[in-house]
């Protein structure tokens, strides 16, 4: 009994270090700054491994029993940590705190296990045998342990499956002890059938380990993923059902099927219908046609140039589907011509003029987006515009960042163009934002085209007028050279994203 | 038993770093081995430059194919092309610039892979002072000056100004914007910085008795009084002792600066020549701040190839001067054409010597007898210059990339990202310059070491210095070329910007006029500029033109 005793210290502590490395290279993974979260997590785990040790005392009856328990928990917690830390990472509100608490709940665990194992052999062993004995094999444990982690674990099993794979031998471990102490422990089938069930539990988590993590990633997303696929510029995922989805590039939310009626309405309709006999239109962006589709409710339209940089992503808005169904196959409209090229570079090439220009980018959260709101891109838009033309930006709201929304007003007037902001309102985005921007001043239209569900003469009205709570605070220009912009956009929506 | 057990904890703890190490080692190990990562040394021709130093014999004249024109200028640098394009806007054409290397540059040279251009040297120019009446010019007709607002600032072309974020420090674990240490800082080290702006700030507005600035780019027209001109002749170190700086933050910053402008340490430059990098730029813009630079993806190549342009069919690369011989007013110069196979003669009655100054000994035949200027106390600051080429900009840290990158930790200057500056949406895959002047040691033994660079050793330390700032950034590095400058720069030593040597060193030798950066000590597209048009128009003045 000795020494399936002794082996068992071995795996212990092989299991004990190899959930304290998935730890910190899970914290480092998602956190960042390895070093940083390697030495809290050895820290954190360390500590409470005393804290274990300590709490070892305080156990007088039952020792086996205890440790039986012990190395089941550690099972549990441990076999589990790898899944539970990806998947609840994007719901927690503090996810260092749930790291931590893991870290130390399996380091107790694992601090408690030795003493008691100790405890259970000082009555076979002598004093100065059961120490080193017990020492080496906890030493060789975290030897392995740590020869494996990188060269075998992470390589072939991945974060995950490992975990639980280490959850299952420590299940085992409790298992084979229970074995060996039949004759003297009480309650010994339910300590047997909770080791099963355990047992269940974790292979199945080690078999669908690839569910779940498939599942962390969709975590971040509200609904079921139907499509989603990486391209050169972007990830795009499209989720929901028939009925009502919602389009995502890098995470951030373009559109939902129920209401992007109202953005798309809203942008293109009040300077479209304003001009006296437009023929040409430049879209910017908007790879997903649902602008198109508005410019195709203007018959007298002779051509529609859209540049996006994404290929895919027109491709996809392209083939008949679903997504085409929604753009009702805005995109192969002959009148239509589809260049994939990066805006800005496109434009500086552009000898053309155009009537109506739609700029439809995703929002300025990064630099190489700020540059496609600078004054220098607005300067080239002015130079493809025709002299009694009309341009709309789509801008960030003016609710949630109302100083970047006017900072986009104050960048396209800097350039000499006169501007008319106004905003609507769309459920899934909140109060949205949009710039008409023009070289004479802009005359709202008499008419607006029929079937329209949203915008009219009087919704426009409304969306014209800006009430105390979005106007600006701040006056600035947005610049190649200081992105002012982009610095506002963080600040404004960060503000936003951690008071909610 | 408890003891027994802290200490188990302990070890335990050890063995865990040591897995973490081990772990990163094999996966180190394992990708080195997987894939070598592909590096190239290039750089300036060094067969034909030794050539000249250790003499070649070549017949005189008659049999060779020959060449008359009217000015001979050497060296297609800055120097050179400013030359050229001051004698072209004048009217004048009949002249030949000649330039050992394939392609026109110098100092300013640039490459290019399918990510992106990317420069071998020069990389920037700040916004130009108001008595940078040359560069201005040259700004303007290049658009990069495109008009000038209500207070006759200049509105610089936005395109070319640096985009933000400009610059990023790394320390203390993370990036901070700019380059003066900022965070971290006791209230000392924080007041010497306030202090030695303040004191910069005002040597900046210091106007001479002689009604010239105190520090003027050029620097030829500084103010002479002997107030400023004193600060030649003491090290910047000495500057700073004097004035009681002491603190760790401040004088990095200072060191770097000087490295960065001067590839040599304060010990080793003029506290005049580190005082005029700080007081000197004084260039303001309507639509910029004052520390704004304007930069291409190709550095100054963009400048390069502007001004080649305009003397497109004057230039003749892959020509090198082996020998000047000067008879009266009549000058014959024997090149040595494609790397040595062909021999040119080339007649002239001026010449302008643009190449690096201290050549000249070895060119001009009986120099020494018409300039007893001492050119082998010239100091050059030797630079390795190296293009890494990256699958894709980090994921981890992609938006904090500035366009200069420096860590506080690192010998090196940082790196420069080629693709800040452009206008597409990044797709990942760039080109980062990262730069070492090597002022640690004397600058003999660098040059030596840059001689027979062991690429190995060199790719290793770079890929240590850029992982400290992006960890992972190995396994996106699709290749190394380096460029190692053995003469890179000259040194400002002590004394030589106000001392009589320079003084000697600018005048002309007969026919032979002379314009290089390393008649100012300091080594940058304006005084590069300014002494290739100054000689132009000194060329032009003996013609009886102007
Ligand atoms: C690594 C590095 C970074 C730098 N960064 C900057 C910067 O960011 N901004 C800045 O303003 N300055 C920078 N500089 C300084 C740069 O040297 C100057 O800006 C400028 O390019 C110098 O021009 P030049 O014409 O005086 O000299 P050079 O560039 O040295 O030109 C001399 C030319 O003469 C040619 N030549 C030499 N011998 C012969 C011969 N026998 N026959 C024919 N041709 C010959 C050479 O090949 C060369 O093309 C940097 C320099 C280095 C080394």
């Amino acid at each position: 009994m000795t020494y399936p005793l002794l082996i068992t210290a071995f795996i212990i502590s092989t299991c004990g270090l190899i959930y304290e490395l998935i730890a910190g290279t899970i914290a480092s993974y998602l956190l960042g700054d390895s070093i940083t979260q390697f030495s809290i997590v050895i820290g954190v785990y360390l500590f409470s491994m005393g804290v274990g040790s300590y709490l070892s005392r305080f156990i007088e009856r039952n020792v086996v029993g205890t440790f039986i328990k012990v190395e089941m928990l550690v099972g549990l917690v441990g076999g589990c940590s790898a899944a539970g830390l990806f998947l609840l990472f994007e719901h927690v509100e503090s996810f260092r705190i749930l790291l931590y608490a893991t870290v130390s709940l399996i380091g107790t665990l694992i601090g408690l296990e030795v003493p008691l194992l100790m405890r259970v052999l000082k009555d076979r062993l002598e004093f100065k045998d059961l120490v080193s004995q017990i020492f080496t094999f906890d030493y060789v444990g975290a030897l392995i342990a740590s020869l494996l982690f990188p060269l075998v674990l992470v390589p072939v099993l991945g974060l995950m499956r490992s975990s639980f794979l280490f959850g299952i031998l420590n299940v085992v471990v409790a298992l084979w002890t229970i074995h060996l102490f039949r004759e003297e422990l009480p309650w010994l089938r339910v300590l047997r059938a909770s080791a099963y069930a355990l047992i269940v539990l974790l292979v199945c988590g080690f078999a669908f380990s690839d569910k779940l993590m498939a599942l962390s990633e969709s975590s971040a997303f509200p609904d079921n993923i139907i499509y989603s696929t990486s391209t050169p510029y972007q990830r795009i995922v499209l989720t929901g059902n028939n009925r009502d989805f919602k389009l995502y590039l890098n995470g951030n939310l373009q559109f939902s099927s129920k209401d992007e009626y109202r953005y798309h309405e809203a942008l293109i309709h009040p300077a479209l219908a304003s001009l006296k006999s437009p023929s040409e239109v430049l879209v910017l962006g908007g790879g997903d046609g649902l602008a198109v589709r508005e410019l195709l409710k203007y018959p007298a339209l002779k051509k529609i140039v859209l540049v996006d940089l994404d290929k895919k992503m027109t491709d996809l808005f392209s083939e008949p589907g679903l997504l085409s169904q929604l753009n009702q196959g805005s995109l192969r409209d002959p009148k239509v011509t589809v260049i994939n090229q990066d805006a800005f570079v496109w434009l500086r090439g552009c000898k053309n003029k155009f009537d109506f220009i739609v700029v439809d980018f995703p929002d300025p959260s990064n630099f190489s987006l700020g540059k496609l709101y600078s004054d220098t891109f607005y300067r080239a838009l002015k130079q493809v515009l025709k002299p009694e033309g009309l341009l709309v930006v789509q801008s960030t709201s003016p609710y949630y960042a109302k100083n970047s929304f006017w900072c986009v007003v104050n960048t396209l007037n800097q350039v000499g163009l006169q501007t008319t902001p106004y905003h609507a309102y769309v459920p899934s985005f909140g109060d949205w934002g949009y710039v008409l921007a023009s070289n004479e001043a802009f005359k709202k239209a008499d008419s607006y085209p029929p079937g329209l569900r949203y915008l009219s003469a009087a919704a426009f009205d409304q969306m014209l007028y800006f009430p105390d709570d979005m106007r600006p605070t701040v006056k600035a220009v947005n610049k190649l050279n200081n992105q002012a912009l982009v610095h506002l956009f963080e600040s404004e929506w960060s503000e936003y994203v951690e008071a909610h | 038993m408890s003891k027994l057990i802290s200490r188990a904890a302990f070890l335990r703890g050890a063995l865990a770093l040591g897995a973490l190490g081990l772990a990163g080692k094999s996966i180190y190990e394992r990708q080195s081995l997987l894939r070598q990562i592909p590096c190239r040394v290039l750089g300036p021709s060094r067969g034909l430059g030794h050539k000249l130093r250790d003499g070649v014999a070549l017949l005189p004249g008659e049999s060779k194919d020959s060449l008359q024109k009217k000015v001979l200028i050497i060296g297609a640098g800055i120097a050179g092309l400013s030359a050229a394009w001051w004698l072209k806007r004048n009217g004048f054409s009949d002249f030949v610039l000649i330039e050992l290397e394939k392609h026109a540059g110098g100092n300013a040279a640039s490459g290019r892979n399918e990510i992106s251009a990317y420069p071998w040297g020069a990389h920037y120019v700040p916004l130009a002072n108001e008595e940078s009446k040359y560069v201005r010019l040259l700004f303007e007709e290049l658009g990069i000056i495109s008009s000038y607002d209500q207070q006759s600032l200049p509105l610089y072309n936005e395109l070319y100004l640096c985009h933000e974020p400009q610059e990023k420090l790394f320390k203390d674990g993370s990036f901070q914007e700019g380059l003066v240490p900022k965070r971290g800082l006791q209230p000392k080290e924080k007041d010497e910085l306030s202090r030695f702006f303040a004191l910069v700030a005002e040597l900046r507005s210091k106007i001479g008795k002689d009604s010239r600035p105190a520090f003027a780019i050029p620097l030829d027209q500084s103010s002479q009084d002997e107030e400023y001109l004193q600060l030649d002749r003491i090290s910047m170190a000495e500057w700073l002792k004097e004035n009681r700086f002491s603190t760790r933050p401040l004088l990095w910053y200072v060191n770097y600066c000087c490295r960065d402008d001067y590839g040599s340490s304060i010990d080793n430059v003029s506290a005049w020549a580190a005082l005029h990098y700080f007081a000197g730029r004084r260039g303001k813009a309507g639509n910029a701040e004052m520390n704004s630079v304007v930069t291409w993806p190709e550095g100054n190549g963009f400048l390069v190839e502007s001004l080649r342009k305009y003397s497109e069919e004057q230039i003749m690369t892959a020509t090198l001067a082996a020998r000047i011989i000067a008879d009266g007013d009549r000058l014959e110069t024997l090149c040595l054409k494609d790397a040595g196979g062909k021999e040119l003669c080339i007649k002239s009655s001026a010449l302008i010597f643009s190449a690096p100054r201290f050549l000249a000994q070895y060119l001009i035949q009986d120099h020494e007898k018409h300039n007893n200027a001492d050119s082998k106390s010239l100091v050059y600051a030797p630079w390795l210059v190296a293009n890494v080429s990256l699958r894709q900009v980090p994921s981890c840290r992609s938006e904090l990339f500035a366009w200069d990158n420096v860590d506080y930790y690192s010998d090196s200057l940082g790196y420069v990202m080629a693709t800040h500056q452009n206008i597409s949406t990044r797709t990942g895959a760039t080109v980062l310059t990262y730069y070492y002047p090597m002022s640690a040691e004397e600058p003999m033994l660098a040059r030596r070491k840059l001689l027979n660079l062991d690429e190995k050793l060199w790719s290793e330390k770079i890929i240590a210095d850029l992982e400290r700032l992006n960890p992972g950034i190995r396994s996106d590095i699709l290749s190394i070329d380096f460029w190692p400058w053995g003469h890179g720069m000259i040194r400002p030593s002590v004394g030589y910007i106000w001392g009589e040597n320079r003084r000697k060193m600018k005048e002309n030798s007969g026919q032979i006029f002379f314009a290089h950066s390393d008649m100012s000590g300091i080594s940058n597209f304006e005084e590069a500029q300014y002494h290739g048009v100054e000689a132009a128009k000194a060329v032009l003045a003996k013609f009886g033109q102007s």
